[in-house]
């Protein structure tokens, strides 16, 4: 494990080229490139907006402002949710690369999962212009005014979190993605289980007794509990927080023993 | 004696002889197996040497004796079942030249990254820069800042084979490139080779010309179907693989 760390340290400028690569293709284009980082999840977060408080006007189920709630729990969703795509094929579409260079496997991963997590923070421009938006708007009518908080200090450590489930789903899925045909046919269908079974568009404790339990072996469940805390009136629900703890570091050990017991097939394979 | 920089031990790798070995989930689901034959052959196996450092050996065989297999363990980037090959010095694979391109990118920003990825930092990519694009020639130097794939594929190869022989790895393996490129090209890449072997580089060459193997190696390893059979000087290794084939 420190082996490990101490071989992707080593690496580290390695990582940031083929960050800079990534980044590079995909911004370096065009001003529309960054434009499609935030117009998926702001309009993603407008549909809920439209269909649970316009049209179900059912904005309880949130914290006030809804918006501003959906905001706060689809960006990190998105994180996650590319993530996990590009993390799967990290060593599929990069065969070439993998093929021809000496560098630690894991590389390949860690870099998808950076990418899409400076993504995620130049997308975080959007959360802090809503919530200013918010703040003027709520000097009106209180009930959409936000409470931002000193909890805004957890934001950092979901987003650490975050990224070691990332990294450790990632390494779980790369080697059975290069290996196991139907991988991503499979993993779209359980991504869009998991975004219902994410506290995007509710409040974890309005689902009823045993499925809030459930939920909470989610670990973007708890992870949600850090990036909301420090927007609205409430208190971080440490429960879900733990158990999203726990079932990180499973999902991280997993994905190292995985990756490294299917890494010389991998190899004969790509 | 230094100690030798490659050294290999009982190597060996298995690999699945069907080309479908890629599981299907109906199968794992419905059949509890894949039903794919389960049918293994060693593309190598049981081969054991040492190479000094300096040494300069050829890889003699036929088809699928197992050559290129050898060069990726060496290179790292293919994990032996059996056996295990130590590599004490940085190698610099000439295995998949255009590997780490990048179709959009310019050819330009393609040298920083492919170098970058092999471990040179920008100051010194600004330093051999000029080297590198003098090397791969006049249509690459015009086209610099044309995206990468607009290059044809013989461009792409120079440039690959320019950026990755200016590493200053001690070690250089080389897998069939110089069969590529035309003929003024071919003549710099001799010379380029040479370059490197005068230094003291420790050189692999995978090669079915015996020109170029008897030109730059001293040293020949014979592989027949996965199994070292001869290991000596590339005239007396070269004459074995001959005898065997006439």
């Amino acid at each position: 494990m420190a082996s490990a760390v101490r071989r992707l340290y080593e690496n580290r400028r390695v990582l940031r080229i083929m960050v800079q690569r990534d980044l590079s293709v995909r911004y370096a284009k065009s001003f529309l490139g960054y434009l499609w980082t935030i117009i998926d999840p702001l309009a993603m977060s407008m549909i809920y907006f439209v269909v649970f408080v316009l049209i179900f006007q059912r904005a309880g189920h949130g914290y006030s402002p809804y918006f501003l709630f959906l905001l706060t729990g689809m960006l990190p969703w998105q994180w996650f949710n590319g993530s996990v795509t590009a993390g799967a094929k990290a060593l599929q579409s990069e065969a070439k690369l993998v093929r021809s260079t000496r560098l630690p496997r894991e590389l390949w991963v860690v870099r998808v999962i950076v990418a899409k997590g400076i993504e995620f923070l130049l997308s975080l421009p959007i959360l802090v212009a809503a919530t200013i938006i918010y703040l003027i708007v709520g000097q009106n009518d209180p009930t959409v005014l936000p409470h931002v908080n000193w909890q805004l200090v957890f934001i950092p450590l979901g987003m650490a979190l975050q990224a070691v489930l990332l990294v450790g789903l990632g390494l779980l899925l790369a080697p059975i993605q290069v290996l196991v045909n139907d991988t991503q046919q499979v993993l779209r269908i359980v991504l869009r289980v998991m975004f219902y079974a994410t506290p995007i568009i509710y409040l974890v404790n309005k689902a009823p007794g045993v499925l809030e339990k459930i939920l909470w072996f989610n670990p973007m469940t708890g992870i949600l509990e850090f990036y909301r805390a420090g927007f609205f009136d409430s208190e971080i629900r440490w429960g879900p927080v733990i158990v999203s703890v726990v079932v990180t570091a499973i999902v991280f050990v997993l994905g190292r023993l995985v990756f490294q017991r299917l890494e010389p097939a991998v190899l004969k394979e790509i | 004696m230094a100690k030798p920089v490659i050294s290999a031990e009982g190597l060996g790798i298995e690999f699945y002889r069907s080309r479908r070995r890629k599981l299907s989930l109906r199968e794992m689901i419905f059949q509890r197996r894949t039903t794919h034959p389960r049918d293994t052959f060693w593309a190598l196996r049981d081969v054991s040497f040492e190479v000094a450092k300096g040494e300069a050996v050829g890889l003699v065989g036929a088809n699928g004796g197992g050559k290129s297999t050898l060069l990726k363990m060496i290179a790292g980037v293919l994990i032996p079942d059996e056996g295990s090959v130590k590599v004490r010095q940085g190698v610099a694979p000439l295995i998949e030249l255009t590997g780490g391109f990048l179709g959009d990118l310019s050819a330009r920003d393609n040298i920083y990254l492919t170098a970058g990825l092999h471990g040179l930092t920008k100051e010194q990519v600004d330093e051999r820069f000029d080297d590198i694009v003098e090397f791969a020639g006049q249509q690459v130097k015009d086209g610099l800042d044309m995206p990468f794939r607009h290059f044809s594929s013989g461009m792409q190869v120079r440039l690959g084979f320019s950026v990755v022989t200016t590493l200053d790895e001690p070690i250089i393996l080389v897998d069939e490139v110089l069969a590529v490129g035309d003929m003024a090209f071919k003549a710099k890449c001799y010379a380029r080779m040479e370059g490197l072997l005068s230094e003291g580089r420790t050189l692999f060459l995978v090669s079915h010309s015996a020109g170029d193997l008897k030109r730059f190696c001293d040293r020949g390893l014979y592989l027949r179907q996965g199994q070292l059979v001869d290991d000596g000087p590339v005239e007396e290794v070269l004459k074995h693989y001959s005898d065997d084939n006439s």
